[in-house]
């Protein structure tokens, strides 16, 4: 036994596997704990050996990212080991998602507690992108709620760094109800204004309980963002037209946000407005957010602690840790995660991410893709 | 069944169609099981109510008779003293006449100390009895002790003594333990007893307290709800007799007496959302140990933002060769994406300064593989 099987085998001793909780297409989880202090983590499996193209991306990109970012609403990532053929991924054991929760209708929402989660949502999502990760997959059963309130922030198999000059990036990222529009018009340049307007959906639908742009297909998709807050015009969007996959969906009038969320305050609009503005360098920022006046006005966001908690027990608290891992509850969301997943495996921007970046822009690029 | 010590024959025998409405052993689920003897058998796991639920499965078979539930609709099993079960009529035809032998085990047991099964699994049934028994005697807490080392060395002593009379390992003379334990501590566990008994007595007298607040409540929302009505009823019939009476305006009269019953109603909304809100208080006083304040809202709960900057981005921009395609376009998609080039830049600028504020890292040996690296900057993602 060499050096680093021994120090894979020492660490696959400090965790121990309990109960499965749940088995997709490409991982098992576990429940588990940690031998010493007994802590209750999840432990993800992801099986190896039967692609041919060896690891499952978004494996890739979870470990990736995850080693780098700690912060109290985004999930940790406590260990990675190997056991035969397969890659165990040890993440925080969290108990229950928003979608569980925005789904319990025995349970009250009250705007503090709004509040309080798009809060702790925007932190988690400024921590990311600046460190220059673009999550691209948000929405509520991503969201994971810890018992002691906190959310946080998980499953980024899609997730990928932004600000090279230069690369392309797939489109074909974000579950369709929560995909912004400029993806949906095809664009392989984009920035932060994704993750944004993603959060814009979920804002509105903490208030409606019930997702805010449900298209049936991408072209309903357009459609749907369209009638909902109006066809976007050159000067509010400029540049839209010109977009690779740009096709006119026909015109829709803007009517006021106030029509549909009749209860809210006038601060809530403004920022739910900013979240959905079309021209993604005019949308908010995550920073910038955190700083509007919405989360400083009364009343003040409720403690993580007294935020309503699904009273059920979840039988499958760990399907959200992936949307690979398949205990659905919504198949149609969940089908369009699994068929992105699919097609993000082979592009060619798999080969270019192979390629290690260089800083200094005086050489050469390595390759072009 | 307190007084066992007369003798099995001094059990409560009462008449078979008056035992369901004054037997409390019986378990209230759907599928009640029904005594077809003229005893009532004590004893039992009891829950907070002081009920037992019995176990109950449609495969029970008497081990001694064979006589199983297609047999006997009625067969109820009870347990022994030494956890063999038997039906009743067999229990009835083998102890009535007095201490027999188990058919089972040969030890010699008594009828009245058969007791209904609550677990499917006698052994637990066997393990809760013993508990229950040991913890009336071995009652001490955590205060009646100096030292925490004490205490656990108490809890490990009894639960040696417990886990030796369920698995029945050298049992008289862990009953000898128990006898010295007792003689010793005989005012401690008396002391003791009596302090559960105070805490028991307090929760109930809680209890009964929020019970009655709660009537209260309700009698003063019907009192309330009563007095409307009849100042509705006296409303009208005010202003019929006033419209009959006087000869001013009718639709003044009117007016003015809506306006005085309006007046009295919101007074008593005042007082009536007095007495609400102070009940509020009440309850809101319970939950207040575990109530947390919201606090303001804080953007960011790092000094992230607070360094300045270490570099300067050219104002013109740069020539990287890297971005050239996405420059070139700036108006086109680029522009409706979103993408801004000056992000490529910035990241690149700040990946290479972010460690310039770092301390060098001491008391290492430097390696020339190290001072290697460093002169390699490689983008941090």
């Amino acid at each position: 036994m060499d050096a680093v099987e021994k120090a894979n085998a020492a660490r696959q001793q400090q965790w121990i596997k309990d109960r499965k909780v749940g088995e997709g297409t490409y991982a098992v989880v576990y429940q588990g704990r940690e031998a010493t202090t007994g802590r209750k983590v999840a432990v993800k499996k992801i099986k190896v050996g039967q692609f041919k193209d060896g690891l499952d991306m978004s494996a890739i990109r979870e470990v990736k990212y995850l080693r780098e970012l700690k912060h109290q609403n985004v999930i940790e990532l406590l260990d990675v080991f190997s056991s035969k053929t397969n890659l165990n991924l040890v993440l925080e054991f969290l108990d229950s998602d928003l979608e569980v929760i925005i789904k319990d209708r025995t349970l009250v929402f009250l705007p503090a507690d709004i509040k309080s989660w798009m809060a702790m949502t925007f932190r988690g999502l400024e921590f990311c992108h600046r460190n220059w990760i673009l999550h691209r997959d948000l929405k509520p059963n991503n969201l994971l709620i810890a018992s002691d309130g906190q959310l946080k922030i998980a499953d980024f198999g899609l997730a990928r760094d932004f600000a090279d000059p230069g690369y392309k990036m797939t489109c074909q990222v974000i579950t369709r109800w929560y995909r912004p529009p400029e993806l949906l018009f095809g664009c392989r340049y984009y920035s932060t204004a994704v993750d944004i307007w993603s959060v814009g959906c979920i804002f509105a639908e903490l208030m409606l309980r019930i997702p805010y742009l449900p298209g049936e297909s991408d072209m309903d998709q357009l459609k749907t963002i369209f009638r909902a807050l109006g066809t976007p015009t050159e000067d509010d969007w400029p540049g839209h037209a010109k977009l690779p996959d740009y096709v006119p969906v026909g015109q829709f009038p803007k009517p006021p946000l106030r029509d549909l969320f009749t209860a809210a305050s006038a601060d809530t609009l403004n920022l739910l407005s900013k979240c959905l503005v079309y021209e993604p360098r005019k949308r908010i920022t995550a920073k910038d957010a955190l700083s509007h006046a919405y989360f400083f006005a009364l009343p003040y966001p409720s403690h993580p602690s007294k935020l309503p908690k699904c009273s059920t027990v979840m039988n499958k608290p760990l399907d959200e840790i992936d949307a690979n891992v398949e205990v659905a509850s919504d198949p149609g969301a969940k089908a369009t995660s699994k068929s992105l997943k699919r097609k993000l495996a082979s592009p060619t921007e798999a080969k270019a991410r192979s390629i290690a970046r260089r800083l200094d822009f005086s050489k050469a690029p390595p390759s072009s893709p | 069944m307190t007084s066992r010590v007369g003798g099995w024959l001094q059990g409560k025998t009462i008449k078979k169609a008056g035992a369901n409405s004054s037997n409390h052993t019986r378990s209230s689920t759907p599928q009640q099981v029904q005594s077809t003897s003229t005893t009532v058998f004590g004893g039992g796991v009891k829950d907070a109510s002081g009920r037992v639920t019995e176990y109950f499965s449609m495969d029970d078979q008497c081990p001694v008779c064979k006589s199983d539930r297609y047999l006997n609709p009625k067969l109820r099993l009870l347990v022994s003293s030494c956890y063999h079960k038997m039906c009743e009529s067999c229990i009835d035809r083998l102890f009535t006449l007095g201490p027999a032998p188990c058919p089972i085990c040969n030890k010699i047991l008594r009828k009245l100390a058969f007791t209904p099964q609550t677990f499917e699994d006698l052994g637990v049934e066997k393990e809760v009895a013993v508990r229950r028994r040991i913890a009336k005697e071995f009652n001490k807490r955590r205060d009646d002790f100096p030292d925490l080392r004490s205490y656990n060395d108490y809890l490990e002593e009894v639960e040696d003594i417990t886990f030796n009379l369920i698995n029945e390992i050298n049992v008289p003379e862990t009953e000898a333990r128990i006898n010295r334990y007792r003689a010793e501590n005989a005012i401690l566990i008396e002391l003791n007893i009596q302090r559960e008994e105070a805490y028991a007595q307090q929760l109930r007298e809680q209890e009964d307290a929020e019970r009655r607040e709660r009537e209260f409540r309700a009698q003063e929302l019907r009192r309330e709800e009563e007095e409307e009505r009849e100042e509705r009823e006296k409303g009208k019939r005010e202003i019929i007799d006033k419209l009959e009476t006087s000869s001013k305006d009718a639709a003044k009269v009117v007016a003015k007496s809506r306006a005085i019953a309006l007046k009295r109603t919101q007074a008593r909304f005042a007082s009536a959302s007095q007495l609400t809100s102070s009940s509020k208080l009440l309850r809101s006083r319970a939950a207040q140990s575990t109530n947390i304040p919201d606090v303001p809202h804080v953007p960011l709960q790092d000094n992230y933002y607070a360094y300045e900057d270490r570099f300067v981005m050219r104002p013109g921009g740069y020539n990287d060769f890297l971005s050239e395609a996405v420059r070139k376009d700036r108006e086109g998609i680029m522009r409706g994406g979103g993408y801004m080039v000056e992000e490529a830049w910035e990241r690149a600028l700040r990946s290479s300064v972010a460690a310039l504020d770092l301390p060098p890292l001491s008391g290492l040996p430097q390696s020339p593989s190290q001072l290697d690296q460093g002169g390699d900057v490689i983008m941090a993602s």
